[in-house]
């Protein structure tokens, strides 16, 4: 018994099952003398990290694959004791150096400058660098990505990084337009049908058409999810023709029912009674971008065209302020004030031209 | 290393360190008058009043009875053990808190006078030495300390008996001074000699327990305090709580999309950091909070000591305005409330001297009120019930008065409306934004807050929703509060804007006047859902953890979850694994800390603030004292702006 997403994750770039022209420029690059730092970015979910781990398959061979786990031990200038966990073959290392928060610097500078200074002393090794594999670049402090910014070039030839992210926009330009930017789009509901059916095969089972369809849209391009989803529906109803909501995370439909209450009444006491309700998502370490994003999406399905543009408009701003800002309740909430008052507004108007 | 053992509550502390008062009722009613004031201040034998007037009775504690009565339970049955006798071996460890100056070192010592028992205590010191000490001091401080709690809990002082002070010299430079007591009168002679095996270890001046190795031994120590046989004398801890901080509870709090492990450094100490978390809940523990000083009681014990202060020495007592002037200010701290009082003799005298009485009257304490305001100035002199209540009732030029409130104040109101000036009007379109002048004073507000701009951000947040009576003026409030917290950034507390930009952000969103409807004001209920939102994210690291070391692959698959991917989207397997009921995965259970959310949970909002009321840990409203003297305030100084103070609490009495 295993994650089906980790079970049947691809193991070599030959497997992979769609955006086969990346795949194809990967493998050529991994065959070049020079390989390049790079930066894989994209929604999650898409296959980044898949595709990382392929490539650095195809550099060094089945080798990458002997994983050891350790845990470091950081010390930050103000003596505070960071335990990072770090995952390595003798070919690659992996670090997320989010974990350490705001001191991902000391970790950043320790950890590539070690791994910079020696070379590598295994003489079969296809190459004669290293990778380091850093998850989550784009939180990475700025501090952090101004530290990465010398290493790059400094010990290009003894270490290559890939990054991985979300987004680039969160990226220091000088980091940007060091590495090769490698886009890694979500698959298509056709594509994802596709891998669905894949697993289906495997674990021989018949897959019905309809629940591929459903759960590829549902899951809007994220294929762990949808490979999540599709295990937890197999579990709990075997012939797959259950509704999709009892295997979906309980905080998705918690979030549509928030937007309900947005929308129903505008009042005071209703703020309240949203409040409540982001606390309890925020309790549940619900990220809180993805909370915002979420109750946005599903305001702007239950509102009037004419407003839709403001609600989103709101939600980016309010987006900005909780990045700059300390304590997210307080953007949370502003906007959900903000769309109940557009909102409000728009009815009373609404009404008022309706009687004239 | 010294320990100063002092008997009977002697003054072994000389320099002002702690409070002593000493209030002895007399019934010298009248003063002799006295034309050369001066000599009055050399008169004194150079201690300050603090150790001077220190009571020596319980009759002369300002502290409330119960309090007393609580603390001398305590110490008899962890003496005596109680009716049944089995007490004792609960009776441990006692944690006295409360704010600084609440006579809570004081009750003891008067305590221990009456009860007839010595207190040992600990002192950190490193440069203070005996002049036999080798300078080759090689014990850490720590080790002195262990060394001392083993040598108090089962040594006893032989020289208790004897009267004079005596000083003795062990093996580890450790220095037992014991100074004993002249007799007093509410003691018999005997008792001392009596009773000397009865002592307690007092520990006020704590090893520096915000290192983290030395706090782990701390709490070792008095661990097997706790454990040990049921010979060793009883614990007594005194915490001074300090004010309010907002910051550190939060500095890093910084949800970057992804989780991961986050350090919360604690930076006060508390009960429990102080005890750790295990000891602070057994029963070897009783904690007995002190209240700020009751204003009443206060001005008793200051009127008593004046009275004894005049009647020694010739001079003349400052006026009884002054004297509720300086109890007013203090906050319920009598230490700082004495240290003023001295002083305010000083000055009255010095400015009256000489001249009729007519003139002292006049002028004198004009000018007495205006040095005093000054020296007597404290931080944390407006309390943040008040603060809250200032803000959150918006009261502005011409709001018609409270029912509840009298003619005479209703008139205080208007007069104080007069010396408003209006804001000039504002241009068309602009006229939404037009507003009455404000009866609140921000500087003074700003300059009285007893808590920084961060926490009155989480008290507006937590509050503003009832006092506002549509969602646009929600929407003002909670756009100064997202825009203060932007623009502050991370470090919020250093900005010196934040404050008055969120009090006026507020009071221009908020209805005026504010509807009455028995509005609460609530504690954030912000560190709760903090709390959980920690707990839950260590739930988050388990499952990582277990995913990453093959708990639910034949491989290995380290690295690839992140804490946000497991949060966000492993719920839906989780719940469907605790569903099915696979029992071989062994899924960490914390997993439901974060995966199941049922809708419903947590209530609408309404349980979850009344929770918060005695919730948290640094009350500040639930005391009765500080209520008190708020409507004290009221009626003394009527200066408009304190009005409002009773609203809040009458309304809260209603509801």
């Amino acid at each position: 018994m295993s994650l089906w997403v980790d079970k049947f994750r691809p193991k070599t770039l030959d497997d992979l099952h769609y955006h086969q022209s990346l795949s194809t420029r990967l493998k050529s690059l991994a065959a070049s003398a020079d390989f390049p730092h790079m930066l894989f970015y994209g929604p999650s979910g898409a296959g980044k990290k898949t595709r990382i781990s392929c490539t650095l398959r195809q550099l060094f061979g089945s080798g990458v694959e002997k994983l050891k786990i350790d845990q470091r031990v950081f010390i930050s200038p103000s003596k505070r004791k960071l335990e990072i966990n770090i995952v390595q073959s003798n070919f690659h290392i992996e670090i997320t150096p989010s974990e350490a928060g705001n001191y991902d610097r000391v970790v950043i500078q320790d950890l590539l400058k070690e791994i910079a200074q020696t070379q590598q002393v295994d003489l079969n090794a296809k190459h004669r660098f290293k990778v380091v594999v850093i998850n989550e670049a784009d939180s990475l402090s700025r501090d952090a990505q101004a530290a990465l910014r010398r290493t790059m070039e400094k010990y290009m030839s003894n270490m290559r990084i890939i990054l991985c992210a979300n987004s680039t926009s969160k990226l220091i330009a000088p980091i940007k337009s060091r590495c090769l930017l490698m886009r890694v789009a979500a698959p298509n509901p056709k594509e994802m049908q596709i891998v669905l059916e894949h697993v289906a095969k495997k674990l021989k089972f018949d897959l019905p058409e309809e629940a591929s369809q459903q759960i590829a849209e549902d899951s809007g391009g994220n294929m762990r999810k949808a490979l999540l989803v599709f295990e937890a529906l197999k579990m709990q109803s075997p012939d797959l023709s259950g509704s999709l909501k009892i295997a979906k995370p309980d905080w998705e439909t918690y979030c549509h029912k928030v937007a309900d209450l947005i929308v129903q009444e505008q009042s005071p006491a209703r703020v309240l009674e949203v409040r409540a309700k982001l606390y309890e998502l925020l309790t549940h370490c619900i990220p809180p971008t993805i909370i915002l994003k979420t109750i946005a999406e599903q305001v702007v399905e239950r509102v009037d065209e004419a407003i839709k543009a403001d609600v989103m408009h709101w939600a980016a701003f309010y987006e900005t302020r909780m990045r700059l800002g300390n304590k997210k309740i307080y953007h949370l909430e502003a906007w959900v004030v903000k769309v109940m008052s557009l909102y409000k507004h728009f009815m009373y108007n609404f009404d008022m031209a309706d009687y004239e | 290393m010294h320990a100063v053992r002092s008997s009977s509550g002697s003054a072994s502390k000389a320099s002002g360190k702690k409070t002593r008062l000493k209030t002895v009722k007399l019934d010298a009613s009248s003063e002799p008058p006295n034309k050369k004031p001066r000599t009055v201040i050399h008169q004194g034998d150079g201690r300050l009043w603090v150790d001077k007037y220190e009571p020596t009775v319980e009759a002369d504690l300002a502290v409330h009875k119960r309090k007393v009565e609580d603390v001398r339970r305590w110490l008899s049955e962890a003496f005596e053990g109680g009716p049944t006798g089995k007490l004792r071996k609960y009776r441990r460890i006692l944690v006295l808190t409360g704010p600084a100056g609440t006579a809570k070192t004081t009750t003891l010592r008067v305590l221990a006078r009456e009860m007839g028992f010595e207190i040992v205590e600990w002192r950190n010191s490193m440069s203070e030495r005996g002049p036999n000490d080798s300078w080759m001091d090689t014990e850490a401080l720590f080790d002195k300390f262990q060394a001392f709690l083993t040598r108090a809990s089962s040594c006893y002082n032989i020289f208790a008996a004897s009267s004079a002070i005596a000083s003795t010299q062990s093996q580890s430079h450790t220095q037992l001074k014991s100074l004993s007591e002249p007799s007093t009168p509410s003691l018999p002679s005997t008792s001392s000699s009596q009773l000397s095996n009865r002592h307690l270890i007092l520990l006020e001046d704590l090893p520096n327990i915000l290192h983290l190795p030395t706090q782990a031994r701390f709490h070792d120590a008095l661990q097997s305090l706790c454990g040990s046989s049921e010979s060793g004398p009883p614990v007594v801890i005194i915490i001074s709580d300090s004010g309010l901080r907002g910051e550190n509870a939060y500095n890093d709090d910084a949800w970057d999309g992804a989780g991961g492990a986050r350090w919360s450094k604690k930076e006060t100490i508390d009960i429990r950091s102080l005890l750790g978390a295990d000891l602070s809940t057994s029963p070897y523990v009783t904690r007995i909070a002190f209240n700020p000083i009751a204003p009443t009681l206060m001005t008793k014990a200051l009127q008593a000591m004046l009275t004894i202060h005049f009647a020694s020495t010739s001079g003349k007592p400052p006026a009884k305005d002054v004297v509720d002037m300086i109890v007013e200010s203090s906050n319920g701290d009598i230490r700082s409330a004495v240290m003023a009082l001295e002083f305010a003799c000083v000055v009255t005298l010095t400015k009256g001297g000489g001249s009729g009485k007519t003139r002292r009257n006049t002028a004198g304490s004009g000018g007495a009120r205006a040095v005093l305001e000054a020296v007597t100035r404290r931080e944390q002199s407006l309390v943040l019930f008040h603060l809250m209540g200032k803000i959150l009732y918006n009261k502005r030029k011409g709001d018609p008065p409270a029912t509840h409130l009298s003619a005479r104040d209703a008139a205080k109101e208007r007069e104080l409306d007069e010396t408003f000036v209006d804001p000039s009007p504002l241009p068309d379109f602009l006229s939404e934004h037009d507003r009455k002048a404000s009866r609140v004073c921000l500087e003074t507000i700003a300059s009285d807050s007893p808590i920084d701009s961060s926490l009155l951000g989480l008290y507006i947040h937590q509050n503003y929703t009832m006092f506002c009576t549509d969602v646009d003026q929600c929407d003002g409030v909670c756009e100064g509060l997202s825009w203060v917290d932007c623009v502050g950034g991370h470090l919020p507390s250093t900005t010196p804007h934040a404050f008055p930009t969120l009090v006026l952000s507020t009071l221009h969103a908020l209805p005026t006047p504010v509807p009455r409807k028995g509005q609460k004001v609530c504690k954030p209920s912000w560190f709760d859902v903090r709390k959980k939102e920690q707990d839950a994210l260590e739930g988050v690291g388990d499952v990582t953890t277990w995913l990453g070391h093959g708990g639910a692959s034949e491989e290995h698959a380290p690295g690839r979850w992140t804490h946000a991917d497991v949060a966000v989207e492993l719920c839906g397997w989780l719940r469907a694994v605790d569903r099915t009921g696979i029992a071989q995965l062994q899924v960490p259970r914390a997993h439901r800390l974060f995966s199941y959310l049922p809708w419903g949970a947590g209530g609408v909002g309404g349980d979850v603030l009344g929770e918060d009321e005695y919730g948290e840990t640094d009350d500040v409203d639930d005391q009765g004292d500080i209520r008190v003297l708020g409507a004290l305030r009221d009626e003394k100084e009527g200066k408009g702006w304190w009005l409002e103070s009773d609203d809040i609490e009458e309304a809260e009495m209603e509801a």
